[in-house]
C-alpha cells in the first residue's frame, strides 16, 4: 500500500514529470540512467517536523527534540518550530535548551500567547525570575490591550495565571511543561480543517484570522511549503511585501519548483517593478510546468498587466 | 483502498511542484476527488458516456469543439480550484455527472458540491456549507436549472458568472464563452449511445488532445489567438492526462514521448502569442505526427494505468 505524502505529493501528480523521465533514454556515466538530483534522497522537514510531533505527543521527548531539532536546522525561521523544540526540551529535562529554543521562537514570532507562557514558564523553573516576569508583563500588555474583548483574550487570561503560578516554583522539574497549547492534540486531520479554514479565510479576505489558522496548521504539518506559501500570500495582502518574500523564499528553499510559491514571488517582483525578476519567476515556472499549468498562465498575465489584472 | 491513511486531502491547494523521495504520489491526480471507500481503479478506468449531439452548421461545430476542450483543462478556471487541478470536466465526467466526486470541505455525500464555498470563491462564498447533488448535462434539459433555450442569454450569463466568480478564473475569450454555452447545449439525451459507460482509453484522449489542436486551428484562422492559445492548452492539459497513466516505472519513454510532444505544442503556443504566423504549420505537424506516437502508447496501454488491474495495484 503506497502512503501517499501530503498536498506536496497531490500536487505532483497533477503537474510534474515523473522522476523517471529524466535521462529516461540516456545511459549517463554514474550506472542509474538518471539525475542525482532525481534520485539522491532528499531531506523532508516536514516528515520530520511529524516525526517529531509523534514523539511528543507519544512522551518520548528526546527523540522529539532531536526531530525537531532538524527541523529547525533547515528552517531557522520557523517560530512554530523552534517552539516545538522548547517544548520537548522541555519535556525531556533540559530547562536551560528549552529557555533557549523558545527564546528564539519569541523573537521569531512575538504574536503566539503560548510560546511567551512557556517560555516565562521556563525561566521561573530555572529561577531566573527577573525574565520571566519580564514575559509576564507582555503577556499583562497583551491583556490590557485586549480588554476581555478580543479572540485571545482566554488564551491570555489563561497563560498569564501559568506564569503566575509558575513563579512560585523553586525546583526545576523534569516534567513536561503544561501543555495548554492545542498542539498536544495537533494532528493531520486537524491540519486539514485548520487548513481549509485558511484558505477560507483567505478567500474572505479576513487575513489575520487566516494567518492564525495557518499557525494552527503548521502545528500539525511542520513548515510545508504550501503552508508558508500561503502566510507569504497573507502576508503580501497586508502589505508586508519583505515578510511575504521571506515566505515565499523560505518555502522555494524547500520545495526549488513549488508553483504557488514561485508564481506569488513573481507577482510580488511584479508589484516592486522588477519585472526581470518576475520574468524569470515566469521562465522557471514553465520549466516545473510539464503540460502546463494556470500558474504560470496567472503570472503571464500579471506581467503583460503590469500588476494585478483583476484590479 | 485505504483511504484513512491518505494525509491531508485538503491541501491540494496548491499544485506543489518539487519531487520529494520519500514516498510515491498517488498514481492518478483525479483519485483526489474519489469518495473515501469507493473503488478508485474502477471509476477512474470507466466513465459515462457522452451525449454530444451532432452539429447543425460549420459555426457550431467549430463552438462545440472549443467549448468541448475547454470543458476538459483548469486553464479556463482560476482560484484554488484551477491550481488543484480542477475542471469543468472533474464534476462533469464526460459532459454528465460525477457520482464519486468527494471533497471534504466541498462536498457531502459523494456527488455533491457546495458551489457557494469560500474554499474555491472569493466572490460567491456564503458560510454556509449546502454541498448539491451535481447534474447530469446530458440528462434532460427540464432538469437542469439554468434554460438552454437557443436565443436566451442565460446559459452564457451562468457559465461566465460559473468562471469568474464561482472559480475567480479571469475572463475567458468570448469564442470560449460562447463554446463552453455551446457544448453545454449540444449535450443532450436524444445523443446518448446505447451504453451508458465506456472504457477510459488512451486513444479516447490522444483524440480529445488532436480535437483541442484542431479547435486551436481554426480559431486561428479565424484570427482569434487567445482562443487558440487556450485549445492548444488543453491539448497539453490531455497530454498530461496521459502522461499519467503511463507514470509507471517502466514506461519512461511513452512519458517522455508525451514530454517531447507537449514541448511541441509549448512552442506553438509561444509562436502564437508571438504573432509567427509558422504556429500552424507546427500545429498541423504536430497533428500529423501524434498518430506516430500513439502507436507505442497503445503498444503499452495494457501495462499503464488505463488498465484497471494496473491501476489497481498502485492504488492499494
Amino acid at each position: 500500500m503506497a502512503v501517499w505524502r501530503t498536498a506536496l505529493a497531490w500536487g505532483i501528480a497533477a503537474g510534474m514529470a515523473p522522476a523517471s523521465l529524466a535521462l529516461a533514454s540516456g545511459t549517463g556515466g554514474g550506472g542509474g540512467g538518471q539525475m542525482p538530483s532525481f534520485t539522491a534522497p532528499q531531506y523532508d522537514p516536514v516528515r520530520e517536523y511529524q516525526q517529531g510531533l509523534a514523539d511528543y505527543q507519544a512522551e518520548k521527548f528526546k527523540s522529539a527534540a532531536s526531530h525537531f531539532q532538524n527541523v529547525a536546522d533547515a528552517q531557522p525561521r520557523d517560530a512554530n518550530t523552534w517552539y516545538m523544540l522548547g517544548s520537548a526540551k522541555s519535556g525531556a529535562g533540559d530547562l536551560k535548551g528549552a529557555e533557549k529554543a523558545l527564546t528564539k521562537s519569541v523573537k521569531l514570532d512575538p504574536a503566539p500567547i503560548a510560546a511567551h507562557r512557556d517560555l516565562a514558564i521556563a525561566e521561573a523553573k530555572l529561577k531566573e525570575n527577573d525574565k520571566a516576569n519580564a514575559e509576564l508583563a507582555v503577556l499583562n500588555a497583551r491583556a490590557t490591550a485586549c480588554n476581555s474583548a478580543c479572540a485571545e483574550a482566554a488564551d491570555i487570561k489563561a497563560a498569564v495565571a501559568a506564569v503566575q503560578q509558575a513563579l512560585g516554583v523553586v525546583s526545576p522539574s523534569a516534567s513536561a511543561l503544561p501543555l495548554q497549547g492545542d498542539f498536544k492534540f495537533a494532528a493531520l486531520n486537524t491540519g486539514d480543517v485548520a487548513y481549509a479554514r485558511a484558505v477560507s479565510l483567505i478567500n474572505e479576505r479576513r487575513f489575520p484570522e487566516a494567518l492564525e489558522a495557518l499557525d494552527a496548521a503548521e502545528r500539525s504539518f511542520g513548515p510545508h511549503p504550501d503552508i508558508l506559501t500561503y502566510k507569504g500570500y497573507v502576508w503580501r495582502k497586508l502589505g508586508r511585501l519583505d515578510l511575504a518574500e521571506s515566505f515565499y523564499r523560505r518555502a522555494l528553499a524547500e520545495a526549488p519548483t513549488h508553483r504557488g510559491a514561485t508564481e506569488y514571488y513573481g507577482e510580488l517582483k511584479v508589484i516592486r517593478g522588477d519585472m526581470a525578476g518576475a520574468r524569470l519567476m515566469l521562465a522557471r515556472l514553465e520549466d516545473a510546468c510539464a503540460f502546463g499549468c494556470v500558474e504560470a498562465q496567472d503570472l503571464r498575465r500579471w506581467i503583460d498587466h503590469g500588476g494585478d489584472p483583476a484590479s | 483502498m485505504d483511504r484513512s491513511r491518505r494525509r491531508s486531502r485538503l491541501l491540494i491547494f496548491f499544485a506543489a511542484g518539487a519531487a520529494l523521495a520519500a514516498a510515491p504520489p498517488p498514481p492518478l491526480h483525479a483519485l483526489r476527488w474519489v469518495a473515501p471507500g469507493a473503488d478508485g481503479a474502477r471509476i477512474l478506468t470507466q466513465r459515462p458516456v457522452e451525449c454530444l449531439a451532432a452539429p447543425k452548421s460549420a459555426s457550431e461545430a467549430y463552438l462545440v469543439e472549443v467549448g468541448r476542450a475547454a470543458f476538459r483543462t483548469p486553464l479556463v478556471l482560476g482560484g484554488a480550484a484551477a491550481r488543484a487541478g480542477v475542471e469543468c470536466e472533474t464534476c462533469h465526467r464526460n459532459g454528465r455527472s460525477n457520482r464519486d466526486f468527494s471533497l471534504p470541505g466541498l462536498s457531502g455525500a459523494p456527488g455533491t458540491a457546495d458551489v457557494t464555498s469560500f474554499l474555491f470563491s472569493p466572490k460567491r462564498g456564503d458560510n454556509v456549507f449546502d454541498p448539491k447533488p451535481i447534474p447530469d448535462l446530458g440528462g434532460p434539459k427540464s432538469a437542469l436549472k439554468i434554460s438552454q433555450a437557443p436565443g436566451s442569454p442565460a446559459l452564457e450569463r451562468f457559465i461566465h458568472g460559473l468562471v469568474t466568480e464561482e472559480f475567480d478564473g479571469a475572463e475567458p475569450p468570448p469564442a470560449v464563452l460562447a463554446g463552453l454555452a455551446a457544448y453545454v447545449r449540444a449535450l443532450s439525451p436524444s445523443a446518448c449511445p446505447a451504453a451508458t459507460a465506456e472504457p477510459v482509453i488512451m486513444e479516447a484522449d490522444a483524440e480529445n488532445a488532436r480535437r483541442a489542436v484542431r479547435a486551436g486551428l481554426a480559431a486561428l484562422a479565424g484570427n482569434d489567438p487567445a482562443t487558440a492559445m487556450l485549445m492548444v492548452g488543453a491539448a497539453r492539459t490531455a497530454l498530461g492526462d496521459m502522461a499519467e497513466r503511463y507514470a509507471t516505472p517502466d514506461l519512461a519513454t511513452d512519458v517522455q514521448s508525451l514530454r517531447v510532444a507537449d514541448l511541441d505544442l509549448a512552442a506553438a503556443i509561444a509562436d502564437i502569442r508571438q504573432g509567427d504566423p509558422t504556429a500552424r504549420l507546427s500545429l498541423e505537424t504536430w497533428l500529423a505526427h501524434s498518430e506516430g506516437w500513439t502507436k507505442s502508447l497503445a503498444a503499452d496501454e495494457g501495462r499503464s494505468y488505463y488498465d484497471r488491474a494496473t491501476l489497481a495495484r498502485a492504488i492499494h
